[in-house]
């Protein structure tokens, strides 16, 4: 599993099925071999190896990363339900998803296509952008230290931060001193170094993946593959 | 929920407007449930009556104060925050700040310190047991009549391999070849690699031989009269066969894949070369492929699986056994298929066949058991026999391996730190003729196998992970 999403508005979570083309979603107080309560799978559904989501308990949707676009789905979409909406492009590989709903922007980390450095980037877009809508600003450049994304990236709405965890440009399968979690703004534009890292590089992280947002005690939550270990790290400054 | 979610807002001075979108979401939010609630309650009530008056309990505390018809003075006061806030986040740190940051410790890690035996082989020969640690990335080599007494911490491995120049990564698939002791070791999806190291090999070495696979590879059958190697692609819903010596990046000879063949997710393999049969157990998670395009091949090999999933028809499917010809390829249909809720399969992972017996063991990962079937059974058919239970130490197996020259069975417990041994045939709660334990007694594995993603449920103040 790639995703996971957390909705403490309607105490529930989401989880992306790849293999089976599936959002599950659970009780937030889902225990053992328990059944999800709602499950979207189906041709209408064009899921298409879901990998990574996000919820916006706000605006009641949520938002899959696909491959090659971006799907939107009603929070309680039940079964063989199509999108509400789909972003897509020539030049969109999303490797995740996040919505501020605060300044109701959809933040998307999209791997670079084609030849050149194999680099990322943050495309933010209006929340309800469709079909090949441009981005409203992209974040991205060697000053950025956007290079390969590692896993799911998290945005926090109050302050308009973004928080992902980076691979590093080696391609290293294992792990690399290259990785790290860094944190840009949402307002941001263009080749602007991160704000913060943390954790690397040359730091305690050896392979990063997915981050999350504990904001009563200030922390972020790491995950790293080659630790094999899930890492808090007290980070006020995002908050 | 919602008064916590304002509460703790406020405090941090989030943005009006953000408030507003917030509980506005929220009232938009209300279930449907409720709604009927309600519009069954004023059915049932008709209209509207004078039922009690109750007088209001006294008021404790400050009472808020009211706000004025137009508040547009304090909206305006707000939105000025809101700006200053915004300004707030926009600027950056100093160098020094981003320093003291960037060297900051973990203030906790949840890491498991023990070995977590994923994958098991017993090299007869040299009467040695070889396991796959899915935790720490190691292969452990142990005397086959080890046994860690109770009061001991773990039992010390007689040789290991891991580290980084080894390659070794989740691995979840062990095969030891019989004619030198070879360890044939598959690496699950994050390293495309199959590493083979020589018996002699030990420490942070890099593998004696190496062989780039297709993607999410979980087991491992080798076929030593026609020098063959065949593994189970999870993400392609697939077998691909090697040839036993392939290296680097030599194609594979042959490719079992297509909508026909019902492989769904499929982990553990094993051959029945008397019957000339292939059996393959299967998680359950399916989809279709759709034909690939020049553009969308990824890979140029011979029989490289088609990766391409034909969108929408992703379907679950129950855990299930397929059983194939030796020798299939392409779209070939199973010849049997055992799936079905008698059979109690609950993620069934590695198998094992006892060729003598016409048995089939499977490591029943979430049954916390050991199914055995007959080679023959097909449909909804109960398992001949199950070992399970305390006594058992059987806990979340991964790994089975059948040793018929010492006429006993290993199993891998992936949820308890422990190797254990039976004798062939064992059934019920058994206790285990030997234990091998790589962490104290009766200290649970994490079961972190990959993290990847994570979130956080504020609720319960939880960290929730998927593997």
């Amino acid at each position: 599993m790639h995703g996971i999403a957390y909705n403490e508005v309607h105490d529930e979570f989401y989880i992306p099925t790849p293999l089976s083309q599936a959002i599950l979603t659970f009780r937030g107080a889902a225990n053992g071999e328990e059944a999800p309560i709602r499950v979207i799978q189906g041709p209408l559904t064009q899921l298409d190896e879901p990998q990574r989501l996000a919820i916006d308990p706000v605006h009641n949707e949520i938002v899959i990363a696909q491959d090659r676009n971006v799907l939107v789905f009603r929070r309680d979409a039940n079964g063989n339900e199509a999108p509400l909406r789909k972003l897509t492009g020539r030049d969109l590989r999303p490797y995740g998803a996040a919505v501020d709903t605060v300044r109701n922007l959809l933040v998307i980390p999209s791997e670079s296509t084609g030849s050149g450095p194999d680099r990322g980037k943050f495309l933010i877009f209006d929340r309800t952008a469709s079909g090949e809508a441009k981005p409203l600003r992209v974040i991205g450049g060697d000053k950025s230290m956007i290079s390969r994304f590692s896993g799911p990236m998290a945005v926090y709405p109050p302050t308009g931060k973004i928080i992902a965890g980076m691979r590093g440009e080696t391609g290293a399968e294992l792990a690399t001193d290259e990785c790290f979690v860094g944190v840009w703004n949402i307002t941001d534009n263009g080749d602007v170094p991160p704000h913060y890292t943390i954790g690397g590089p040359k730091g305690v992280l050896q392979m990063v993946r997915g981050v999350a947002l504990n904001a009563k005690h200030k922390e972020l939550i790491v995950t790293d593959k080659r630790l094999n270990a899930v890492l808090t790290f007290y980070f006020p400054e995002i908050f | 929920m919602a008064l916590r979610l304002l509460s703790r807002n406020r405090n941090k001075g989030i943005p009006v407007l953000g408030l507003i979108a917030t509980i506005a979401g929220f009232l938009l939010l209300l279930d449907r449930s409720t709604l009927t609630e309600s519009a069954r309650i004023s059915r049932s009530g008709g209209q509207a009556q004078l039922i009690s008056v109750q007088p209001l309990s006294p008021m404790l505390g400050e009472m808020c104060q009211w706000l004025p018809a137009s508040a547009s003075g304090s909206l305006a006061s707000a939105l000025q925050q809101e700006r200053q806030a915004a300004r707030a986040a926009g600027e950056s740190p100093t160098a020094t700040r981003r320093a003291e940051v960037v060297a900051r410790k973990p203030a906790r890690m949840i890491r498991d310190p023990y070995a977590a035996y994923s994958s098991i082989a017993v090299d007869p020969v040299h009467d040695e047991v070889v396991l796959t640690d899915e935790n720490l990335f190691q292969i452990l080599v142990y005397d086959r009549l080890a046994n860690t007494p109770p009061r001991a911490r773990m039992t010390e491995p007689k040789r290991m391999l891991g580290g980084m120049h080894t390659k070794i990564e989740f691995q979840c698939g062990l095969y030891i070849d019989p004619t030198n002791g070879d360890i044939f070791a598959v690496n699950n999806d994050t390293v495309r690699t199959l590493v083979i190291f020589s018996r002699s090999q030990r420490g942070n070495v890099p593998p004696a031989r190496e062989l780039y696979t297709p993607r999410g590879t979980f087991g491992i059958a080798v076929h030593e009269t026609t020098e063959e190697m065949y593994l189970t692609l999870q993400h392609d819903n697939a077998v691909s066969v090697f040839h036993k010596y392939a290296e680097k990046d030599d194609a594979p000879v042959r490719l079992l894949q297509g909508n026909r063949t019902m492989l769904a997710d499929p982990h553990g393999i094993v051959l029945d070369t008397k019957n000339k049969e292939m059996f393959i157990s299967n998680y359950g998670s399916h989809h279709l492929k759709q034909s690939t395009s020049q553009e969308d091949s990824r890979e140029e090999k011979a029989n490289w699986p088609n990766g391409v999933q034909l969108p929408g028809s992703g379907r679950h499917l129950p855990a299930s056994i397929t059983v194939y010809p030796l020798n299939a390829s392409g779209d070939t249909p199973p010849l049997r298929v055992i799936q079905g809720p008698k059979t109690e399969m609950n993620w069934p992972t590695a198998l094992a066949i006892d060729v003598e017996r016409g048995e089939l063991y499977v490591a029943n990962d979430m049954g916390d058991s050991i199914l055995v079937f007959s080679v023959s059974a097909s449909g909804d058919v109960a398992p001949l026999r199950t070992l399970k239970g305390p006594k058992s130490l059987v806990k979340n197996p991964t790994g089975v391996f059948l040793d018929l020259k010492n006429d006993e069975l290993w199993v891998a417990n992936f949820g308890n730190h422990s190797a254990t041994v039976y004798k062939r045939g064992a059934s019920g709660d058994t206790p285990p003729l030997r234990v091998i334990r790589s962490g104290p007694l009766n200290e649970p594995s994490l079961g972190i196998g990959n993290p990847h993603p994570v979130a956080y449920d504020t609720k319960r103040e939880e960290i929730l992970v998927p593997n």
